[in-house]
């Protein structure tokens, strides 16, 4: 399928000039370069600006809760493994009301892509600092500006021993849907954090700004299987430097579906209902 | 013929197994038990009481008071030892009771130290006491002892013969068997949920540990491999809904279990189970709260909580089981009705149903038809063009599930269109409320009455309950009626919805309708106020964190007459 037949044609609640329109089409392309049948996908996401996205693609969507995206797509993953599942959110979402449900799921390793919206600030609610806003960025709802350090997703999904962790700009998107294609296909809970301006909230971090900050991690000769030096790079640049690309890919380990002893049986769904005659173990247990 | 036998000790010292034991070995004599247990939120010291009633006929409630209590610390002799009906035998380690006419006391501890090298099996031996006091048949116990306690049966059956051949005969003679083999089944409430969801082809259960909700998880994680279900510990009980609702829309039967701070957090997923029209069941075993309350007592009291959890107006099947047999049936229930309608379920238990054991005919799962309802793919391949949400008389829209065709299935927490793609269209909003509630009229027509003894209710006092307060409220009204027939036992399990014009032609016959119910509140009263105008012309409640007893019920209502 071509990129474009994986849009859906709808009128699309986006602000001119907003990244979110750069990582739609670069998911298209990252979909048709590898030549996934829609109803084969499932795009899990949840509420904010950028979960929109699900109803301005042709797959199969699975609107939920603010902060509950990857929850739900674990839940999709376990009973139907054979689905490829993509969670997809704001930073708002999956760093800050879905925090623990990113920490545990990198834990159990689903074979999930998550992709992270990372403009900095709450779009749909106006301009709040989200958790990876920096300390001393000013809102309404900051206006002594955020006294908190900012969460670095990619430190935490690295720490986390996460299969595949990479950052990419909003700017870039064949870039961005190449390095999207490898996370869908990495076998194993991948992160993909995509920086991208919000023209109508944050003035600060424009897209002048992420361009000037840019530092590709394959000029800087990094290895994506070396996890330590992966850390390094996100640790040590702090705002003058913002890395992008494959941070970590690791050789797969065997996901949570392959290892759980029913699901190697294949998926839950499609399972016949029992028979009355199936039962009479357990119900042999009560006599 | 009766008898009630009370095992009291400290956490720690296998209270719960020797009542399993108990239980187990009354039962397999062919008698009518039932087993409650009460304990302290620690894994050391505290209190922990089994009561175990037998008779000859069906038990689905506690006592208050014993005719044999076996104690293991002298904490238990205070805590129990006025609690005794007259003629009462009491079974202690020595020096945990003071001596006294039909008071045995046992070295115990001693014993099992010295001949087993396992003080563990102090309260074994004074079990073997009791069993013969009792009247057991000692192979009855001893086949209970391996049961329950497997490759480590051994020492404890040596403990066992060591307090039996220490006590007098029998002190009451036993009643013959009143069933035979594969007649009837004993189980917890807990167990009964686990095996309804079983039965009813549960694929999914995502849970956080919390009591009383806990027995279900572990119930379906151990079976989980045999029966083909993935039992998930989640991250907290937000995670849990989600996750079962991401299963349900894949396609599998999905379910969690929790208490009700548990259920609290998950209150935003119920919402969206309403909005996405996708089914789950959620079981909420009920303790006392506000907050952590008392976490390993019983309590009544989320039944408005449960009936109106969620924001935004969708319906919901709410039903309290009354027994183990019914909590079977009502779990199987509660997935078909969930599938059928695209609702959430709830299945509202408490901690005295789910550890309490009792006798109940054999179960059959035969009895609850269950049917398939999403669309297969072959129906799926002869559509033209599918829409999640399309209305439909019923306003149940037929269920397609992603991946089966090459139809998309889009579901959505905004408010949507019948594609379920989001919408501000305001009139599509008012056909989608209109549409989702159009369900519950339907579903009534589903649910059951509450059940009337006697079935003439005319000139009665309605003694009305819901849920496990069943045994202890019919125990009740029966002995009421032996000294005055003049009461009856109104009982609900179906809560929502209900088809309160029947109920209120029903209840308009009886002369007065007193509410028994394990909260301060009267919260099904409200609920009948509200719905049928009926008031209440009084309240028993409790909120003490105990089950009801039949006496606690007589004695209010003779006090009140």
């Amino acid at each position: 399928m071509r990129p474009e037949e994986y849009f859906a044609e709808v009128e699309m609640a986006w602000c001119p000039g907003c990244g979110n329109f750069a990582i739609r089409r670069a998911l298209a392309l990252a979909l048709s370069a590898l030549a996934l049948p829609p109803e084969r996908v499932v795009l899990v996401t949840g509420i904010g600006q950028a979960a929109k996205i699900v109803h301005y693609l042709r797959v199969n969507g699975f609107n939920g809760l603010h902060g509950r995206t990857i929850a739900a797509a674990a839940g999709i993953k376990m009973a139907n493994p054979s689905l490829t599942v993509i969670a997809e959110s704001g930073d708002g979402d999956l760093y800050g009301e879905g925090g623990n449900h990113l920490l545990h799921n990198i834990r159990r390793n689903l074979d999930l892509t998550v992709i992270a919206h990372d403009n900095r600030v709450y779009g749909l609610t106006k301009g709040q600092a989200s958790p990876t806003a920096p300390q001393g960025y000013t809102t309404r709802a900051q206006p002594f500006g955020v006294l908190s350090r900012p969460l670095n997703p990619l430190a935490l999904a690295i720490a986390l021993g996460a299969g595949f962790v990479a950052q990419t700009f909003s700017g870039e998107v064949e870039k961005t849907a190449e390095i999207l294609a490898r996370a869908i296909r990495y076998k194993g809970f991948a992160l993909m954090n995509v920086l991208h301006p919000c023209p109508s909230w944050n003035r600060v971090q424009t897209f002048a700004w992420y361009k000037e900050r840019l530092q590709p991690v394959e000029a800087l000769g990094h290895d994506p299987a070396d996890r330590l030096a992966a850390l390094s790079l996100v640790l040590s640049p702090g705002e003058d430097r913002l890395p992008v690309g494959v941070l970590v890919e690791a050789p797969p380990e065997p996901t949570w579906e392959e290892r759980h002893p029913v699901l190697r049986q294949g998926p839950l769904v499609g399972r016949p209902l029992p028979r009355p005659e199936e039962l009479r173990p357990l119900l042999a247990e009560f006599l | 013929m009766e008898l009630v036998v009370r095992l009291a000790g400290a956490a720690g010292q296998g209270v719960q197994s020797l009542g399993e034991v108990l239980v187990r070995s009354l039962f397999r004599s062919g008698l009518f038990v039932h087993g409650e247990l009460s304990y302290h939120s620690r894994i050391r010291g505290g209190e922990n009481a089994f009561t175990v009633r037998l008779a000859d006929r069906p038990l689905f409630a506690t006592r208050r008071e014993a005719d044999l209590l076996v104690v293991l610390t002298p904490e238990m002799w205070r805590a129990y030892g006025a609690r005794l009906r007259p003629g009462a035998w009491v079974v202690a380690e020595e020096g945990a009771a003071p001596e006294g006419p039909r008071v045995l006391r046992l070295p115990a501890l001693q014993l099992a130290r010295e001949k087993l090298g396992l003080p563990l099996a102090q309260g074994v031996v004074l079990l073997g006491a009791a069993a013969r006091l009792l009247g057991l048949n000692p192979s009855a116990v001893e086949r209970a002892l391996q049961e329950v306690f497997g490759a480590k049966a051994g020492p404890n059956l040596q403990a066992f013969a060591l307090g039996w051949e220490r006590a007098p005969g029998p002190a009451w003679e036993l009643p013959p068997p009143r069933f035979g083999p594969g007649e009837r089944m004993l189980l917890t409430g807990g167990q009964a949920v686990g095996a309804g969801a079983l039965a009813a082809g549960c694929r999914f259960l995502a849970a956080y540990p919390m009591t009383p909700g806990t027995p279900v998880l572990e119930f379906l994680a151990q079976r989980g491999e045999r029966y083909g279900v993935v039992v998930e510990q989640a991250e907290d009980e937000i995670a849990a809904i989600n996750m079962a609702l991401g299963a349900a829309y894949a396609g599998a039967r999905a379910m969690v279990t929790t208490s009700g701070g548990g259920f609290a957090l998950m209150v935003e997923g119920l919402s969206l189970a309403g909005m996405i029209e996708t089914p789950v069941v959620i079981h909420l075993g009920q303790r006392p709260g506000p907050a952590t309350g008392l976490p390993t007592r019983t309590s009544q009291e989320n039944l408005l909580f449960a009936l109106y959890a969620g924001h935004g107006e969708f319906p919901r099947y709410l039903t309290a089981p009354a027994t183990p047999e019914s909590a079977f049936y009502l779990t199987m229930q509660a997935f078909e009705l969930a599938e059928a309608y695209q609702v959430p379920a709830i299945l509202l238990t408490d901690q005295f149903l789910v550890d309490s054991y009792a006798v109940v005919p054999a179960l059959d799962p035969g009895r609850v038809p269950l049917r398939e309802h999403t669309l297969s793919p072959q129906e799926l391949e002869r559509l033209e063009r599918y829409e999640r949400f399309a209305p439909t008389p019923t306003g149940v829209s037929p269920r397609a599930l992603p991946g089966a065709s090459r139809h998309l299935v889009l579901v959505d927490s905004d408010e949507h269109d019948f594609y379920g793609r989001i919408t501000e269209d305001l009139e599509i909003r008012k056909a989608m409320v209109e549409k989702r509630l159009r369900k519950e009229g339907y579903l009534a027509q589903e649910t059951a009455l509450p059940e009337v003894f006697p079935a003439e209710l005319r000139g009665r006092v309605a003694l009305l309950g819901w849920g496990s307060t069943y045994g202890a409220l019919r125990e009740a009204v029966e002995a009421l009626n032996r000294e005055e027939d003049r009461y009856a036992h109104v009982h609900f399990q179906d809560l929502w919805p209900v088809r309160w014009a029947e109920v209120e032609e029903l209840l308009r016959e009886a002369r007065a309708v007193v509410t028994v119910e394990g909260n301060a509140w009267g919260q099904l009263g409200k609920l009948l106020r509200q719905e049928t105008g009926i008031r209440p012309a009084r309240h028993l409640a409790r909120y003490d964190g105990r089950p009801f007893t039949p006496e606690d019920i007589v004695e209010a209502m003779r006090h009140a007459a």
